[in-house]
C-alpha cells in the first residue's frame, strides 16, 4: 500500500510537469490551428537556456525560470512572425511540416552547440527530500509541480480577464469576426506562440531540474504533449493539467505493475484508443 | 514532341536498369537506398498525396515488412521469395485492421493516432521473442547487390505504374474527391470507408515490399531501425518536395533528395539532418504545391510564383 502511495504521488509529480508541456501545445493549436511539432523542441531548448543561467550566471534555477520563459517568448514571437504567419492560412499539412522541418533545425544546432551529453540541472537541494507518512516526496519535483499548478493558473486568469487575453480567445473562435472588432491576428498569433514558448521553455526548464535533458529528447515530449492536449482538452488550461495528470499517473502505475518498457505503449495506446473511441465529444470545443 | 512523351518513361527506366553494370558498387549501393526510399514516398502519395490523409504509420508497414521477411528467414528458414509475400501478408493485414478505426480520424488526429501506431508496434516488436526482442534478428548473407538494385527497380515501376493508374481510374478520382471534401464526396456516392482502406492497403504493400527487399539485403534488422519514425518523414518530405498526388513528383522528389543529401553527407556528417530541416521549411514557404507545380507556376508566371504562393497562404 505505501508503494502504492509512493508511485501515486511520483505519477503526480510528474504528471503536473506533463500539463505544463500540454498547456503550451494546446495554446497554440486552439488558437492557430497548428499542431507544433516543433514543441518538444522548444522545451528542449527551454531546458538548455536554463541550465546555462545555471552553470554559468549562477542564478537558482527556480528564480532563473523567468527569464527562460522571456527568452523563449522571445523567440516564439520571432518565428510566428517571420516564418509561420506567411504560411499560416495553408493546408494543415503544410504547417505541420514546417514545425517539423524546425524542430529538425533546431536538435541539429542544439546538438552543434550544446553536445548530445546529458545534462542534468542540479541545485544543492535537489537531493532533498521530505516524509510524509511513509511516502517521499523530493523538494525539486514538488516545486516543480507547483510552479507548473501557478503557470496554468496565470494563463487561465491571463486568458479570461486581460485584454489579450480575450483577444487571443475571440482570434481562437473566429478570426475575421475578431479582425472586424480590431484584434490585429498577425500579433495576436505572435503573442499566442510566443506564450507557448514559454511554456514549452518553463516545462524544459523544470523537466531538466527533475530528470536529464538532451538535445534528443524533444520527439517523445511533442508526442505526449499532443496526448496530453487532446485528454485535456484544447482551450481548457486547467483541463490541460487534469489530462497531464491522467498521463503521468498511467506510466507511473504501467512502469510498477507491468514493465517501464511498456510506459510508452501505455501513453501511446491510450492516445489511440481515445482518438478512436470518442473524438468528436473531445474535441467539442477546440 | 508530346505524341512521344510516354516514351521518356520506359527510357529512364532502361537507363537506370543498366546502372549496375556500368557504374561502381558505391553507386549501385546509393542506388538501392534511394530507390527503396522512392518506393516509399510513391506508396505514401497513394495515402497522403491522393486522399489527403498525412499518414505518419507507413513506417508500420515497411517495418511488418522487414520483421515478416526476418523472421521468416531466419527463424523458420523460408526462402526469400516466401519471406516477401510472409512481410506483404503482414504489412496489408495491418492495414485493413487498423486501417478502419484509424481512418475516421481527420487531419492531425489521423496522423497523431498514426505515429502513436507506429511507436506501440515498435515497442510490442521489442517484447516479442521470434522477432529477436530488442536485440533484433540476423538474416543469412546473400552478396548480389545487382539483384538488390533490379528488385528495387522493378519494385519502384510497378508502385508507380499503379500511382499512374489511379490517376486515371475511378478510383483515383474518388480519392481527390476525398482530399478536396469528404462530406461532399460521400454525398456524391463514394464509399469514403472503402476507398480510404483500399489506399492504405495499397500503400502498406509497396513499403511492405520495399521493407523486405531492405531487410534481406542490410541482413541485420532491430526495432528502431525498422520502426524508425524519421523514415515516414522522409517519405512525407520526398513526395512534398516533388508534387503530392502527382505521378512522378515522389520519384523526382525522393532521387533528388536522396542525391542531394549523399553528397552533403559524405562531406559532413551531421549537416546532412540540418539540410533536410532547411529544405522542408523553404520548400513549404516557397512552393507549398511541389516541384512539379513549382516548374509549371514559373513557366506562366515567372519570379511571381513564389510572391503569389507567400501572399495567398499568410494571414
Amino acid at each position: 500500500m505505501q508503494l502504492f502511495g509512493q508511485i501515486l504521488v511520483n505519477g503526480i509529480l510528474l504528471g503536473g510537469l506533463y500539463g505544463l508541456m500540454g498547456l503550451g501545445m494546446g495554446l497554440v493549436w486552439g488558437v492557430l490551428k497548428i499542431v507544433n511539432l516543433a514543441h518538444g523542441a522548444l522545451i528542449m531548448l527551454g531546458g538548455y537556456a536554463l541550465y546555462y543561467l545555471y552553470t554559468k550566471a549562477g542564478i537558482d534555477p527556480f528564480l532563473g525560470l523567468p527569464l527562460a520563459m522571456v527568452a523563449m517568448f522571445v523567440l516564439g514571437y520571432v518565428l510566428q512572425t517571420a516564418l509561420l504567419n506567411l504560411i499560416v492560412r495553408s493546408a494543415q499539412l503544410n504547417t505541420l511540416l514546417l514545425t517539423f522541418g524546425l524542430d529538425v533545425v533546431f536538435v541539429y544546432m542544439a546538438q552543434l552547440l550544446f553536445s548530445a551529453d546529458f545534462r542534468t540541472i542540479n541545485p544543492p537541494y535537489a537531493g532533498k527530500n521530505v516524509t510524509i507518512s511513509g511516502v517521499v516526496v523530493p523538494y525539486a519535483q514538488f516545486g516543480a509541480f507547483l510552479v507548473a499548478l501557478v503557470l496554468a493558473g496565470l494563463l487561465f486568469l491571463v486568458l479570461d480577464k486581460t485584454r489579450t487575453g480575450r483577444a487571443i480567445r475571440a482570434t481562437a473562435q473566429n478570426l475575421i469576426a475578431a479582425r472586424l472588432y480590431g484584434v490585429n491576428p498577425k500579433r495576436i498569433y505572435a503573442i499566442t506562440f510566443g506564450t507557448g514558448a514559454a511554456l514549452a521553455g518553463a516545462a524544459g526548464g523544470l523537466y531538466g531540474i527533475v530528470s536529464q535533458i538532451t538535445p534528443y529528447i524533444g520527439v517523445t515530449l511533442t508526442a505526449k504533449s499532443f496526448v496530453i492536449a487532446i485528454l485535456g482538452g484544447l482551450d481548457k488550461p486547467l483541463g490541460v493539467i487534469g489530462g497531464g495528470l491522467v498521463l503521468g499517473i498511467a506510466e507511473a502505475m504501467a512502469a510498477l505493475y507491468l514493465d517501464p518498457t511498456y510506459t510508452d505503449i501505455i501513453s501511446f495506446g491510450l492516445l489511440v484508443l481515445v482518438l478512436v473511441a470518442r473524438p468528436a465529444q473531445l474535441l467539442g470545443r477546440a | 514532341m508530346n505524341r512521344y512523351r510516354w516514351l521518356a518513361l520506359p527510357i529512364a527506366a532502361a537507363a537506370l536498369a543498366v546502372v549496375p553494370w556500368v557504374t561502381s558498387d558505391t553507386i549501385v549501393q546509393y542506388g538501392i537506398n534511394a530507390l527503396l526510399v522512392a518506393t516509399l514516398a510513391q506508396a505514401w502519395n497513394i495515402i497522403g498525396g491522393f486522399s489527403g490523409y498525412p499518414s505518419f504509420g507507413n513506417s508500420v508497414f515497411y517495418g511488418l515488412g522487414t520483421y515478416g521477411t526476418a523472421i521468416a528467414m531466419a527463424q523458420l528458414h523460408w526462402s526469400f521469395g516466401s519471406g516477401l509475400v510472409f512481410g506483404a501478408v503482414l504489412g496489408v493485414a495491418c492495414a485493413l485492421l487498423f486501417g478502419i478505426p484509424i481512418l475516421r480520424l481527420r487531419g492531425p488526429y489521423f496522423a497523431i493516432a498514426t505515429l502513436g501506431l507506429a511507436a506501440v508496434m515498435s515497442a510490442i516488436t521489442a517484447t516479442v521473442e521470434i522477432a529477436g526482442k530488442n536485440i533484433g534478428l540476423i538474416l543469412p548473407l546473400f552478396r548480389g547487390d545487382t539483384l538488390f538494385y533490379e528488385l528495387s527497380l522493378i519494385l519502384l515501376v510497378a508502385a508507380t505504374g499503379t500511382v499512374a493508374w489511379i490517376a486515371r481510374s475511378r478510383f483515383g478520382a474518388g480519392l481527390v474527391a476525398i482530399r478536396e471534401d469528404e462530406d461532399a464526396a460521400q454525398v456524391m456516392g463514394i464509399n469514403t470507408t472503402t476507398y480510404k482502406v483500399a489506399a492504405l492497403t495499397v500503400a502498406a504493400l509497396f513499403s511492405a515490399l520495399a521493407g523486405g527487399i531492405h531487410a534481406y539485403w542490410i541482413t541485420f534488422i532491430d526495432p528502431a531501425s525498422a520502426f524508425d519514425p524519421s523514415l515516414n518523414v522522409r517519405m512525407v518530405i520526398m513526395t512534398l518536395f516533388g508534387g503530392p498526388g502527382t505521378v512522378l513528383g515522389p520519384v523526382l522528389g525522393a532521387l533528388i533528395l536522396s542525391a542531394v543529401s549523399e553528397v552533403l553527407a559524405s562531406q559532413a556528417t551531421g549537416v546532412a539532418s540540418l539540410f533536410y530541416g532547411i529544405v522542408i521549411v523553404a520548400a513549404v514557404l516557397l512552393m507549398p504545391k511541389g516541384l512539379l507545380d513549382l516548374v509549371q507556376g514559373f513557366r506562366d508566371s515567372g519570379w511571381r510564383y513564389f510572391v503569389d504562393n507567400v501572399r495567398r497562404y499568410r494571414i
